[in-house]
């Protein structure tokens, strides 16, 4: 009997063909845009080094003046000043791997003479950031705590600057200029794709960094500072720490370091605790005027505060939920002019003796094969879909971003491509309700007669 | 009342030419019950088709109530249905989502009579059939043969010139059959012609005249006469 | 006209209706709401820019050695950039039209709880209005002995005098008269005279965004920063800027230590500033559109089948009288009548639809005119998607009516 449905429903879709078609049509295209925009939104919406964000905390430690309002959450918080990021790392707080980072940037270039300088990005920070974050390496390694200490000049480069300034060999050992700086490569990282950009706070995507220093290295170099200074008002026009007054930014209580932490779950509270006890140190000191205030906050609790990022996405989200539905009522009417244009076949069908059921068989098997040849179609017009935003993007930006980098938040991984199918099929087995429901409703026999 | 003169109906295709009618005459007057008979396939539905002005014809002069009707275009076609003619079919053909009292409304609007107006035809019209107790009344909740009653309050409420019958008892049994029949004849009693097409001879039988069609011919036989009329084709 | 049998008949087939119903509804909500996103981030889009930016070149060098003489290089750019061929002129800048970062304040006192004015602040030597080509309104322009050069943090005041742009001389002196007047260029800071009112030109997007364009401060000023040199602005022939870009990027790697950023025509920072919107605002029409089609095509397939489904009704009431515009106008009002019932929805649908919008981006776009237009846009084309297949069934021939069943 199901073989004979199936036979039957095949036969059906060969039946008006256009019909069809433009079946399949309406739920692909609706398909498509819903899946192109929810795939962003999954995209955009995912926990970087998801198996272990749980554990990075990024840690802030309130030092401002007592005027100063209260925080309610990381993002009211400031960071660390150079004094309190040194300290922390010297002292072994309950065992856990601790970095800091912060950015400057620089011109990197190369003895090679035909390849032209280029811009960089550098991320200024201490040995133990490479195991914290599990950062891959393609060649050679990070530095280790000595090479910390001394403000060693190695560096690391990322895949995409060994490949611009070494042509992409092993370039272990060989000399780069940072502006009139000569470090030495010491490692190059392999493909290192962040779901977004956590460790400078920006959660930013596609907007990768080229090259890794150790810290002290850029601060014995007074390279510049790309970073916000939170300082007390007696410190005049904190931009000037920029690129100048190093010595006077040593000392300040100006809160600008990014300090991170890797706290498995058995430390935390350990950890915690610790650091109370060093604020508390540090009070007698004369310092951290206001309440012991310190925030330890992982990388998930971190994504969920700051909520959905992109208001764009979320009205182009809501819209293409409405013109999936309309796309899918479209396909409830053509759905039923197909149907419906077999009373007659169905009626004589019953009167000679198939059951209600078997006409639901067959036509429910004919919703599902136009569900999953639908599902198909839609999901290569979600993959169009996201070609063509990845284009938006580009063209928005205007070559400040590599289609390289932006590729990653426009692909399709295989959760999308499921739940194209499941939402395909199901979709089109809810569209299918109505017009199954009358067509099996059709009484045996009853557009045989005259009337 | 309605008077055909060598009509011929012709249907062309690339190869053949079909005479469904071949040059009927054909006079039936005012007040006349008249019954048209014929076995299936002899041009029988084409004369009802044309007598109702349902199809237009390639041959001919057709005057129905003095006017001849040959040049007229669709509108003024449809304008003439509406107010001279009352059609009653096989298979009731009543609008299964209207309640009796909208389904007669139908031609009425038409017309375009006021509200008013409509409202008392349709009330006179069903009273006549008597079934005014189910005005509101859906068709699918009522027999077959009220049905048919309701769609002859449809065909008379516009007092048309001639009712155009086409077996109008076919889907009925004997006894709503009587009915149906007793109330056309106490309609042609007031003056309605009425024009009955059947393949029931004894129902033929009641009418004053019975035209016979054969092979798209038209043989007029009055049942105290045998006048043929045919014409060679 | 027949509403009362329409309604019935809609009533007999309410799946149906609401099919023609929700589909409309979505549509106006959808696109009212593109149409009124689109319009509201395109107010401010591709405005004039005020300024030949077809023929204005801006260089952005950058030192990385720090014991180059800066000065001595700003002065040595200068003269090579000029002596190009095809060079008009050129002066160095700190900001570019179009691409003005964030905003600055100005203030009218020097108390503390003096009101701030948003604005973009322009730096530059004598020549910066002549490059830029703008006209003189009232006052004057700099002269060459008030041009202040220098480090920055090494600059012991900032200038006594500034010129002021048409708008922000309305802005901050509605009742006019704004020549001669004092600002402040810091909270607490040193005040300065507007000795000029020029002509307007574009800032950059963020004030742009705002309704706020046009908004410009000069300060005849040179200043750098360590390795920030400054930018220059480059004004040369008809058709030429093109072809100079390589050129003058060359001369500029003449002086060591040095990387040169970014060297571009303005009508290319122009181009980036209103692209962004101007691509999203596509993207929502080109989907409202595709929508509209995609109901209207809907539209005419269900009353197509509707008309097969109800030939035999169709014929009956040929028979019964109806002229062939009887049946057309049948099926035209009975979709209006829904269509109708669906912009009523959609009209509420909207509204919400809008109030999110403007939550989510801050700027009251809501506009009832272009709800009203788009709604009854919407109608029409239900209207004439419906018309065609109508009109097939106005010829369905009566004389179905006589067929055995």
């Amino acid at each position: 009997m199901f073989a004979y449905n199936a036979k039957l429903a095949f036969k059906s879709l060969n039946d008006r063909p256009s019909l069809t078609v433009l079946m399949v049509a309406a739920i692909a295209v609706g398909l498509g845009l819903f899946m192109t925009m929810l795939t962003l939104g999954h995209q955009s919406g995912k926990i970087p080094i998801p198996h272990i964000s749980k554990q990075i905390h990024l840690i802030q430690l309130d030092n401002r003046e007592v005027t100063a309002d209260d925080a309610e959450n990381f993002t009211d918080m400031v960071d660390l000043t150079y004094q309190d990021a040194n300290n922390l790392l010297n002292m072994d707080i309950a065992g856990a791997e601790q970095a800091l980072t912060w950015n400057t940037y620089g011109i990197l270039n190369v003895e090679e003479q035909d390849i032209q300088p280029q811009r960089s990005s550098v991320v200024a920070t201490n040995h133990a950031f490479f195991n914290m974050f599990e950062v891959p390496f393609l060649y050679g390694k990070g530095w280790d705590s000595d090479a910390d200490q001394l403000g060693q000049a190695v560096i690391v480069l990322t895949k995409d600057s060994n490949d611009y300034l070494f042509g992409g060999i092993n370039s272990v050992g060989q000399q780069v200029r940072l502006n009139t700086q000569v470090l030495t490569v010491i490692g190059v990282l392999d493909d290192w794709f962040l779901a977004r950009k956590f460790y400078d706070r920006s959660y930013s995507q596609a907007r990768p960094d080229q090259a890794l220093i150790p810290s002290n290295f850029a601060f014995n170099n007074d390279l510049p500072r790309n970073a916000r200074f939170d300082c007390w008002s007696t410190t005049t026009n904190p931009r000037k720490f920029t690129t100048n007054y190093l010595t006077e930014l040593k000392t300040s209580e100006c809160a600008w370091i990014t300090f991170w932490a890797k706290l498995p779950n058995n430390t935390k509270d350990d950890y915690q605790a610790q650091l109370g006890q060093y604020i508390e140190s540090q009070k007698n000191l004369g310092r951290f005027p206001r309440e012991n205030q310190y925030f330890l906050t992982n990388i998930n609790d971190q994504l969920s505060i700051i909520g959905s990022m992109g208001g764009r996405q979320q009205m182009l989200g809501m819209i293409s939920y409405m013109f999936f539905a309309v796309c899918l009522i479209n396909a409830v009417s053509i759905l039923l002019a197909k149907f419906m244009r077999r009373t007659k076949e169905v009626s004589l069908r019953r009167a000679l003796g198939a059951k209600k059921r078997t006409i639901l068989q067959q036509h429910l098997i004919e919703v599902i094969f136009i569900g999953v040849i639908g599902g198909l179609f839609g999901i290569a017009f979600t993959y169009l879909g996201l070609q063509a935003m990845l284009r938006v993007s580009l063209y928005a930006s205007d070559y400040t971003q590599t289609a390289a980098d932006l590729m990653p938040y426009h692909r399709m991984d295989w959760e999308m491509v499921m739940m194209a199918f499941s939402v395909s099929v199901g979709c089109t087995l809810l569209v299918g309700l109505y017009p199954i429901w009358r067509i099996c409703n059709v009484s045996p026999a009853s557009q045989l007669k005259a009337q | 009342m309605l008077k055909m003169e060598n009509v011929s109906k012709i249907y062309r295709t690339n190869l053949i030419e079909t005479h469904a009618l071949r040059k009927v005459d054909l006079h039936i007057g005012a007040g006349e019950f008249v019954s048209v008979t014929g076995p299936s396939g002899s041009g029988k539905t084409t004369f009802l088709n044309l007598a109702g002005l349902l199809e237009t014809f390639e041959e001919g002069d057709f005057y129905l109530d003095g006017q001849n009707v040959k040049g007229l275009n669709d509108n003024q076609l449809s304008e003439l249905r509406n107010e001279k003619i009352g059609f009653i079919f096989q298979s009731f053909n009543l609008l299964p989502e209207l309640p009796l009292f909208d389904n007669v409304d139908v031609p009425l609007r038409y017309r375009g009579f006021n509200a008013k107006e409509r409202k008392e035809r349709i009330e006179n019209a069903l009273e006549i059939v008597g079934l005014s107790s189910r005005m509101q009344h859906l068709p699918t909740q009522l027999s077959g043969g009220q049905q048919q009653r309701v769609a002859i309050a449809r065909a008379i409420a516009g007092q048309p010139k001639f009712l155009l019958a086409d077996e109008p008892t076919g889907n009925l049994d004997s006894l709503m059959a009587q009915q149906v029949m007793e109330l056309l004849e106490k309609i042609n009693q007031q003056g309605t012609t009425i024009i009955m097409v059947t393949h029931d001879d004894q129902l033929a039988r009641r009418a004053h005249r019975n035209i016979q069609i054969f092979d798209g011919q038209v043989s007029d036989l009055a049942l105290d006469q045998t006048d043929v009329l045919i014409k060679a084709g | 006209m027949e509403f009362r049998p329409i309604f019935l008949s809609i009533k007999h087939n309410k799946a149906i209706a609401m099919l023609v119903i929700i589909q409309v509804a979505i549509t106006l909500t959808v696109l009212s709401g593109s149409l009124l996103m689109t319009t509201s981030t395109l107010k401010e889009w591709n405005l004039p820019s005020g300024i030949p930016h077809d023929n204005i070149i801006s260089a952005e060098p950058q030192f990385y050695d720090l014991d180059v003489d800066v000065r001595q290089s700003v002065v040595d750019d200068l003269a090579r950039i000029k002596a190009l061929p095809g060079v008009i002129n050129a002066s160095p800048a700190t900001q570019r039209p179009f691409a003005a970062q964030g905003a600055q304040q100005v203030y009218l006192e020097a108390t503390e709880e003096a009101q701030e004015y948003d604005t973009n602040i322009f730096t530059g030597d004598i020549n910066l209005h002549k490059v830029l080509e703008l006209t003189l309104i009232e006052g004057r322009f700099f002269r060459e002995n008030e041009i202040i050069t220098g480090k920055r943090d090494e600059l012991s005041s900032t200038p006594p005098i500034v010129m002021i742009s048409e708008n922000m001389a309305k802005v901050l002196f509605p009742d006019g008269n704004a020549l001669g007047k004092t600002i402040w260029m810091e909270k607490g800071g040193s005040p300065a005279e507007i000795i000029g009112i020029y002509s307007n030109f574009m800032n950059g997007e963020q004030l742009n965004y705002f309704g706020q364009s046009y908004r410009t401060v000069l300060q005849p000023l040179v200043t750098w920063q360590n390795r920030q040199d400054p930018s220059y602005l480059i004004r040369v022939e008809k058709g030429m800027a093109e072809g100079l870009l390589e050129t003058i990027r060359n001369e500029l790697y003449k002086i060591d230590g040095r990387y040169v950023n970014r060297v571009e025509v303005l009508s290319r920072i122009q181009k980036r500033m209103y692209d962004g919107r101007g691509s999203q605002s596509i993207m929502l029409l080109v989907i409202s559109f595709v929508l509209l089609l995609i109901t209207a095509f809907g539209m005419a397939g269900l009353v197509s089948f509707l008309v097969t489904q109800r030939q035999k009704q169709i014929g009956t009431r040929r028979a019964l009288g109806a002229t062939k515009w009887d049946v057309v106008r049948y099926f035209m009002l009975e979709n209006g009548i829904l269509s109708g019932i669906g912009i009523m929805i959609g009209l509420i649908l909207s509204l919400v639809f809008t109030f999110v919008l403007t939550e989510d981006s801050g700027v009251n776009i809501l506009d009832m005119s272009y709800i009203f237009a788009t709604a009854f846009f919407i109608i029409l084309i239900n209207q004439l998607a419906v018309y065609f297949p109508a009109k097939k069934a106005a010829n369905i021939e009566p004389a179905i009516v006589t067929r055995a069943a």
